[in-house]
């Protein structure tokens, strides 16, 4: 947003505001211009004075050295050492005694003042620059004040002004001059605005002295100008300076301080050319040409294009329009013919060529002119910066001109008075409604019910109905609308229920004893590189970022593997165990659409599990953790296992990991982190892992029912079945439910045995199974039968054998 | 034969007895004397009432059955009292030193910024709001254009964007928008969508919900957002929002305040002052800033004699920007702005944790040291 820094007495000038800084920003603020600050300097100025120098003498041991005596009131003297090149006997300059805390005019930091010998000559205290004392950044000399101001007094006394430091709103192009604060400040205030002065300019000037010219009529809307003799090039009067430094700006020779000094005070950009530079003595708004080259101010040779808007002579381009002047055609001591400019620019074209170059930060012209400036301020500025010249560069005005094809006009907004009541919820009275816009400097109409407001020609930014609300509102103040409750019918719309499954997987994680983490979504691709020990993706390529801040966010991620390593890996350096988990979307690119943000749960768990205590062993996390946690998950929810094969997992232990798929997406991935990669993030070895895919598991959650309590006994049988050591518990379990059909009504591991009693490569089983009937007391028999049928699948299919 | 005094002396006799038997086996020594089946003394009389005459049998047997009766009970109730007092001796027995450290539970906990989005949205459910969440990777056209921030809009100073890279947005600038079609726009479901980006603000859900949905509309929006932005103790370059929006035929800026006084009272508690100023953003008009006092430093500015650090000295929290949605938005979702109206306002997440959960630094969030996370 733009800021601007308005000198509290600067804006008296223009009204007789009462109260307080701290009332007059409140108000400002309380009505929509934000006060972002105020800056009271001379706040850090304790022991610096307004001095003089009495005496200027060489140094006795160092040619570039400077003894200057400096008077500071009640016959108090001084000598210090200084090197600044622009001292004079009799200068009136800031003096700062021993003991004064300063800006480091060679840093960033402060410096409190001590006596000390340089080159063996004592020097007690400084004469200070701008960057010292924290007006400006000029270090190149010391900051030579009024010859008016009485010697002796506190520097703060004599510059002490409060500065309110503004951040406009983009639609108040108005507001970027400080008589636009005035005029708010006016209508808040009801008290009487005071704009400057400036007598309206002829459109008088003679074609052969200077041909004003607009080419591109969509670019600049109005093109006022001024030719200006007999110019005189020096400082200007030291009020001006000191309004200039205390609104931000560097003074640097009298024309182009009253070319600054005018757009600081109305908001105008204007531009001063050496008249004698210009060849066929044209001033001419246009494209530029393909390739035309232009040195600017700034000293940057740039090339052109023929979107970029410049003015021009008849033969080459000058400046950038609106943004950057040209290197030569600027003001030089000797200039004594100007040419001054003061245009209207279409705010768009302006941004998008202050963009291209880099130049929209800045300069202080573009800032403005991509704000919608009204093109009426263009002859009060002129003429105000061309009385400023004849009265403080001796100028005498040749003549002026006010090139403006296509006058804009103001809107005339039609509203009803109800509309008001509709949008705010309250009645504002009509009488009130009307003074408020009368102190805003709208004309308006009424009849009946109907309001015809148009805003005040410097106003750019009313167009609509709801405008002239927002501007009774604030006038009004914001605290009349009252406070209500909605009421009327309540839409009816359920959560989306893949919202309402990731809340309630994260309670039950948090529930399980895991930390969530919330961790950066855009990672360093180099992270997506150390996830397999070959450096092979585990993922689809990421969406890179165009313009990251930083390598460290430059990519989308598309696995949340890679943050829970990096959690995992800090926080391990000063603990031995984590357990976390994260929720968050992955960035997958979908061709001719945004990428899919498919969100996906990350378990992490890593090193000691518990700790040792009185009662507990210490025991460290294992695969069955992470295994347990999503089955427990699983459970929780309510969700049916996936459909898809499974298979392995890059980036993981080979062993001692797997993928299942669910439609073709990698749905669940459980194991143990590949010892490689482990040691590539730091990591211990035992660093396990879960990732579920949330869509996945929404496709399988089914709605639970309600279960009755059974109503017979049910029958309990423990069996142990001995298969071949590359059997999987899961054939095991999945035979004997099978087997046992709707009488099973829980399976229960107790052990896997290996060892002399089953022989080599094999494994026993030993299950616990609870069997139940819901429609009658099961008997020993029918027992048995199921036993025996589960035994002779077990057998047919699997090979495996009850343990006697 | 015994005489109905000599009856009287032998129960009182058992029953002081029994209230001096100090234990079980002293009290079962006591009944077995008087209730013994071989010879407890009022056996022994109760036996010898059938060598009674006929007509002394009855008086006799009813005052013997009356004596037995008060001694049994006098026998219970002794009983239950040293049952009671030897339970009480052998508890006391097994007393344990209870200031020994219970067995360790793990702690699990929700991020503060999960938790800061449910407090936000759970409120927000409580005023006939839904919470609904839309596409953190973005086209422009949803989270400028739509929203009156054109290219070249100086209101994109605000938003410092973060783009997705050309490649990776291999798409289209043309596609198809919306999704059911439920409402006829203006552009017939085409129309130029622009570069993709990482959405700078949750505002894109503003046209989103309203492109899918007929009024009445209220529903909140939590989510991630970006900003190319140096961060600091403050700010940050990928952060969380919430994001209003509330749409019907009478909705006045009334309604907007109510809703959002009501918001930071449900939050921050009920002494809270709440301010409400004008401010500027292109997607709504009128626009306002809602900010509440700050409870650190009671809206003075100053705690401890030094600027408030919650408040860096202004006495105010900023709380959201909000206004009256803009007609221009209402008419490119196809609503008729002259039969709908309503508010929307937006926020930062992480503001409201750290003062929530004193967190100094918004850096700690997505830092993830479990000595802060465990701590909050």
């Amino acid at each position: 947003m733009p800021t601007i820094r308005v000198p509290l007495s600067w804006l008296k000038e223009y009204v007789d505001a009462h109260g307080s800084v701290d009332d007059i920003a409140r108000q400002l603020h309380m009505s929509g211009t934000e006060v972002d600050r105020i800056e009271r300097p001379g706040g850090g100025w304790e022991h610096v004075w307004v001095g003089r120098i009495a005496t200027l003498e060489k140094h006795p041991n160092a040619d570039k050295l400077l003894l200057a005596t400096v008077e500071y009131g009640d016959g108090r003297e001084k000598t210090v050492v200084t090197g600044a090149p622009n001292l004079a006997a009799g200068d009136i300059v800031p003096y700062a005694e021993v003991g004064a805390t300063l800006r480091d005019g060679h840093g960033d930091g402060f410096l409190t003042l001590r006596p000390r010998k340089v080159r063996g000559v004592l020097s007690e205290g400084m004469v200070c620059s701008e960057k010292e004392l924290g007006l400006g950044e000029d270090h190149e000399g010391i900051l030579i004040l009024d010859r008016s101001l009485a010697v002796g007094q506190p520097l703060a006394d004599a510059l002490g002004d409060p500065v309110l430091v503004i951040e406009l709103q983009p639609n108040r192009a108005d507001c970027m001059g400080i008589v636009g604060i005035a005029r708010e400040l006016a209508a808040l205030q009801r008290v009487a605005l005071r704009e400057p002065k400036v007598a309206k300019l002829r459109d008088e000037l003679d074609r052969s002295r200077l041909d004003v010219r607009i080419e591109d009529p969509d670019g600049c809307r109005r093109f006022g100008a001024a030719y200006l003799e007999d110019v005189k090039i020096g400082p200007s009067p030291a009020w001006l300076q000191e309004r200039l430094i205390a609104a931000g700006m560097r003074p640097i020779h009298n024309a182009v301080d009253i070319t600054n000094y005018v757009m600081l005070e109305l908001g105008q950009p204007l531009h001063a050319y050496d008249a004698d530079r210009l060849r066929g003595r044209a001033l001419v708004a246009r494209r530029a040409r393909s390739s035309e080259s232009l040195k600017t101010l700034d000293g940057v040779e740039r090339i052109l294009s023929p979107e970029v808007l410049v003015i021009a002579d008849e033969d080459r381009s000058l400046g950038i329009a609106g943004i950057l002047g040209g290197a030569d055609s600027e003001i030089r001591p000797t200039t004594a013919k100007i040419a001054l400019e003061c245009a209207s620019f279409e705010p768009r074209g302006i941004d998008r060529t202050a963009q291209r170059l880099g130049l929209s930060q800045q300069s202080a012209a573009s800032a403005r002119f991509r704000l919608n400036l009204s093109p009426e301020l263009v002859p009060l500025a002129l003429a105000r910066a061309v009385a400023l010249l004849i009265e403080h560069a001796g100028a005498r005005l040749a003549g002026a001109t006010d090139v403006y094809p296509a006058p804009w006009h103001r809107p005339n907004v039609k509203l009803r008075f109800s509309d008001i009541q509709r949008i705010l919820g309250i009645e504002i009275p009509r009488e009130e409604s009307l003074d408020a816009l009368a102190r805003l400097a709208f004309q308006y109409a009424e009849s009946g019910d109907t309001l015809v407001a148009t805003p005040p020609a410097f106003r750019t930014d009313i167009a609509i109905a709801e405008d002239i609300v927002e501007e009774v509102a604030r006038i009004v103040g914001y605290d009349r609308i009252p406070v209500r409750m909605p009421d009327g019918p309540l839409p009816l719309h359920e959560r989306h229920p893949l919202e309402e499954l990731r809340e309630q997987v994260r309670d039950r994680l948090v529930g399980f004893g895991l930390q969530e983490t919330v961790s950066y979504s855009l990672i360093d691709p180099a992270w997506l590189e150390r996830l397999t020990p070959d450096g092979s993706p585990i993922a689809p390529g990421p969406i890179r970022v165009q313009n990251p801040t930083s390598g460290g966010q430059s990519v989308a991620r598309p696995t949340l593997r890679a943050s829970l390593l990096d959690t995992a890996a800090r926080n391990l350096k000063h603990r031995d165990g984590i357990s976390i988990f994260e929720i968050a979307p992955v960035y997958l690119a979908r061709s001719g659409d945004l990428p899919e943000e498919r969100w996906t749960i990350g378990v992490l768990v890593a090193g000691r599990a518990l700790e040792q205590t009185w009662l507990t062993q210490p025991r460290a996390w294992d695969r069955w953790d992470v295994k347990g946690i999503l089955a427990g998950l699983a459970s929780a929810i309510g969700a049916g296992s996936f459909s898809g094969p499974t298979g392995p997992a890059p980036g993981m232990h080979a062993g001692r990991s797997s993928i299942r798929l669910h439609e073709e997406y990698p749905a669940l991935m459980i194991g143990q982190l590949d010892p490689r990669v482990a040691e590539r993030w730091e990591l211990p070895a035992d660093t396990f892992i879960g990732e579920v895919d949330l869509v996945s598991l929404l496709s399988v959650v089914a709605r639970r029912t309600a279960a009755v309590p059974p109503r017979y006994p049910a029958a309990l049988r423990d069996a142990a079945f001995i298969v071949d050591e590359p059997v999987e518990y899961a054939a095991v379990r999945d035979e004997v439910v099978g087997a046992a059909k709707e009488l099973l009504e829980s399976i229960t591991l107790l052990d896997v045995y290996r060892g002399a009693q089953v022989g080599a490569e094999k494994k026993s089983f030993a299950l616990r199974l609870v069997l139940r009937s819901p429609t009658a007391t099961l008997t020993d028999a029918e027992v048995d039968r199921v036993m025996s049928r589960i035994e002779g699948r077990v057998l047919h299919k699997l090979g495996g054998t009850l343990r006697g | 034969m015994a005489s109905e005094r000599d009856l009287a002396e032998l129960t009182d006799r058992a029953v002081r007895e029994i209230a001096d038997a100090g234990d079980e086996p002293a009290l079962e020594a006591v009944r077995v004397r008087y209730l013994g089946r071989k010879d407890g003394e009022l056996t022994t009389r109760m036996k010898a009432v059938a060598a009674l005459p006929a007509a002394e049998r009855p008086a006799a047997g009813a005052a013997l059955n009356r004596a037995k009766a008060a001694v049994e009970a006098a026998l219970a109730e002794r009983e239950r009292a040293l049952r009671a007092r030897s339970l009480d001796e052998q508890l006391a027995a097994e007393r344990v030193d209870l200031s020994l450290p219970g067995r360790p539970v793990r702690l699990g906990r929700l991020h503060p910024i999960s938790r800061t989005i449910r407090d936000i949205t759970r409120i927000f459910l409580s005023m006939g709001f839904e919470s609904v969440e839309g596409p953190e990777i973005e086209w422009d056209y949803y989270n400028f254009e739509a929203l009156n921030i054109p290219p070249g809009h100086p209101a994109r100073d605000k938003f410092n964007t973060l783009w997705v890279a050309q490649e990776s947005a291999t798409a289209l600038s043309l596609a198809r928008t919306g999704t059911d079609g439920a409402i006829a726009r203006p552009d017939g479901g085409r129309r130029d969508l622009g570069p993709m980006l990482f959405r700078t603000h949750t505002s894109p859900m503003q046209i989103r919900t309203m492109e899918q949905r007929r009024p009445p509309v209220r529903v909140v929006v939590p989510g991630r957002c970006y900003r190319f932005e140096a961060t600091d103790a403050t700010h940050e370059s990928i952060f969380f929002q919430y994001e209003g929006l509330a749409i019907d035929e009478k909705l006045s800026m009334a309604d907007l305040k109510g809703v959002l006084y009501s918001f930071a009272r449900q939050l921050f508690g009920g002494e809270r002052k709440v301010r409400f100023r004008p401010d500027y953003f292109p997607f709504t008009e009128p626009s306002a800033e809602i900010a509440f006092d700050c409870f650190a430093c009671e809206g003075s500015g100053r705690k401890d004699g030094a600027r408030c650090p919650t408040c860096a000295g202004a006495g105010w929290i900023e709380a959201a920007g909000c206004g009256m949605v803009h007609p221009d938005a209402l008419r490119r979702v196809g609503y008729d702005p002259a039969k709908y109206q309503g508010f929307a306002f937006g926020g930062g997440v992480e503001r409201l944790a750290m003062l929530l959960t004193g967190t100094p630094d918004i850096r700690l969030f997505h830092q993830n040291d479990l000595r802060y996370l465990e701590s909050v």
